[in-house]
């Protein structure tokens, strides 16, 4: 994709242009978020900013003794977990069946990729009540329900890509070679696809750990994070829930470059090359 | 998948072939079968419910809903100004989705045509991190920015401009809208990335070579060509931009209301019927967005250029 013929100099004024819009984009994507984080090592009770000589982690300790808080925190990364266990191999299931598909593929993809737009509300409202008429009572298995319907059309593209880079003639080569079509499938695609499948677990555990709207409707005695969160920011802010969303979004951006770093360092093309290699 | 290729090995045996192929169709059906148990049993089963129970009425013993068929809720929808409601939710989620397109299209042509791929690879994960990180904590941030004792705020009374703070920059439709374009830019951006991914450059390059400087390039070549992304762009901040509460309840002025957070306030007087109403009528428009838009652009199409 590299283009190097539009970057001719006559082009200068609009590429300028382009290129502000691109940069206050990324501002007003990430700077509020770095402002938060900066004010957060305030240690003085009152909110802006201090030099960088007197940051503290002050607040980040004051959350260790929140009790409710570490109770909210179980509580999402047992929903997580269930929803990314869960949303990972259905989704893969999802995007084999697609490549299998000739004629239903467009109406599948569209199921698939619907849950997608539907409003989050309006989502927890039918399930809460349906799963009520069921005689579900709320709880962790309820918000898991609900959030394995976000995250799983996201798990589905995620592992389509995946399978998009494993060439057909790799498999036919193993076929070739003797290999069943579960063989082949273990032995070649599920190894070519492993950067994939992990991608899928973690952002599927993220979207399910930063959910609000779904498990308003779903949760049941125990606060989710989120829900946590929401409570504390609209009752009188206390420093340490700027703490805490700085904790939450350090680490959800860390483990999103992480994934997207392991993503790009391993291109489906390179990685058939090397297992090609014998040895 | 794997019995894709079993056909595409053994094409010439017709005997062989058809036993492949109804065995390609059995594994293919036990492959989607678990997605489509939960798309339609926890997606569309439940929104079918919501749909027949918003003609029942509620019942005061149970505190619930009896099988009374009436249009009462619906009646109800016109009234306590919740029209107004409906129309402000979709203004300011129109407004958010212009905004955004305006800035995603510029940002995916920086991505797409006039960065080198290694420059291009980074923006594209900058613009779709934040998706998978706190959307609360993203837009609790802009308080901090936004209010009175906020960065923007000391930034203009320390350089003169203003003397008091300025008032309106939170808890103001403005700041709901800002915050809301900062949210959903990579929904923005990322249906047209896809659709450049189908792009032949070399008609872009032919063009170069006719002699068309960089607007006229863009404006005559890039922009018809990526149409059914920025459409699509458009859609997608719109639908999300319609369903959330979260930007309205932390940005919003004092009284703002949405459409979910109508249904919140609904249901916190349990009156079921009336929610389900709310969400049947949003539900029904958003489909029948999605289906006239998706008949005029083949949306389905955007995710061929995933190579999938």
């Amino acid at each position: 994709m590299s283009f190097d013929l539009i970057v001719a100099g006559r082009s200068s004024g609009g590429r300028l242009l382009f290129t502000t819009i691109t940069a206050l984009c990324l501002t007003i994507m990430y700077a509020p978020v770095l402002y938060l984080l900066l004010a957060s090592l305030n240690p003085d009770a009152q909110l802006g900013l201090v030099p960088p000589s007197r940051y503290s982690l002050t607040w980040y300790f004051a959350l260790l003794e929140d009790r409710r808080l570490a109770g909210a925190l179980e509580e999402s990364a047992l929903v997580g977990l269930a929803t990314a266990a869960l949303a990972t191999p259905i989704g893969l299931s999802a995007a084999l069946a697609y490549r299998a598909m000739t004629r239903m593929r467009g109406i599948f993809l569209l199921v698939v990729l619907s849950a997608m737009f539907v409003p989050g509300t309006i989502e927890g409202l039918g399930l809460s009540a349906t799963l009520r008429l069921v005689g579900l009572t709320p709880s962790w298995v309820t918000i898991t329900i609900g959030h394995l319907l976000w995250t799983l059309p996201f798990a589905a593209v995620v592992s389509l890509i995946g399978l998009s880079t494993v060439k057909q003639i790799t498999i036919a080569a193993a076929r070739d070679l003797g290999a069943g079509p579960m063989r082949a499938f273990i032995d070649i695609t599920l190894p070519l696809m492993r950067a994939n499948l992990i991608s899928s677990f973690v952002l599927a555990f993220l979207l399910s750990l930063n959910e609000h709207a779904r498990a308003y409707y779903l949760v049941g005695r125990q606060n989710t994070l989120p829900l946590y969160m929401f409570g504390a920011m609209n009752s009188g802010a206390s420093p340490t829930i700027y703490a805490f969303s700085g904790a939450v979004i350090v680490i959800c951006v860390a483990v999103v470059a992480l994934v997207f770093a392991g993503l790009a360092e391993q291109p489906g093309e390179a990685r058939e090359g090397r297992r090609a290699r014998p040895g | 998948m794997v019995a894709e290729v079993e056909e595409r090995v053994v094409p010439h045996e017709p005997g062989a072939h058809e036993n492949v192929s109804a065995r390609w169709r059995l594994a293919t059906f036990f492959l989607a079968l678990p997605s489509l148990v939960v798309f339609v049993g926890l997606g569309f089963i439940p929104l079918a419910l919501v749909v027949t129970w918003s003609f029942w009425s509620f019942d005061p013993d149970t505190y619930w809903i009896k099988p009374a068929w009436s249009l009462a809720s619906y009646a109800a929808l016109l009234e306590n100004g919740r029209a107004t409601v409906f129309l402000r939710t979709a203004g300011l989620a129109a407004l958010t989705a212009t905004a955004s397109t305006l800035l995603a299209v510029p940002a995916a042509t920086v991505v797409c045509l006039l960065s080198r791929p290694r420059r291009a690879a980074l923006l594209l994960a900058l613009f779709t991190i934040p998706f998978f990180t706190s959307g609360l904590v993203r837009a609790f941030a802009w308080r901090l920015v936004l209010g009175r004792q906020g960065v923007v705020n000391n930034a203009l009374m320390s350089l003169g401009v203003v003397q008091t703070p300025v008032e309106w920059l939170l808890f103001s439709d403005f700041a709901v809208v800002l915050g809301m374009v900062a949210a959903y830019l990579p929904f923005a951006i990322i249906p047209i990335v896809l659709v450049f991914g189908r792009i032949e450059y070399s008609v872009i390059r032919a063009s170069q070579d006719l002699g068309a400087g960089f607007w006229t390039m863009f404006s005559t070549i890039v922009l018809p060509l990526v149409m059914p992304g920025i459409v699509a762009s458009f859609l997608f901040v719109f639908i999300v931009a319609v369903g959330t509460s979260m930007e309205i309840q932390l940005l919003g002025g004092a009284g703002a209301s949405s459409i979910s957070i109508m249904i919140n306030d609904v249901l916190r007087v349990v009156n079921f019927p009336l929610a389900f109403a709310i969400a049947t009528v949003v539900v029904t428009l958003l489909i029948v967005l999605v289906i006239v838009a998706n008949r005029a652009l083949r949306l389905s199409r955007l995710f061929e250029s995933l190579g999938v």
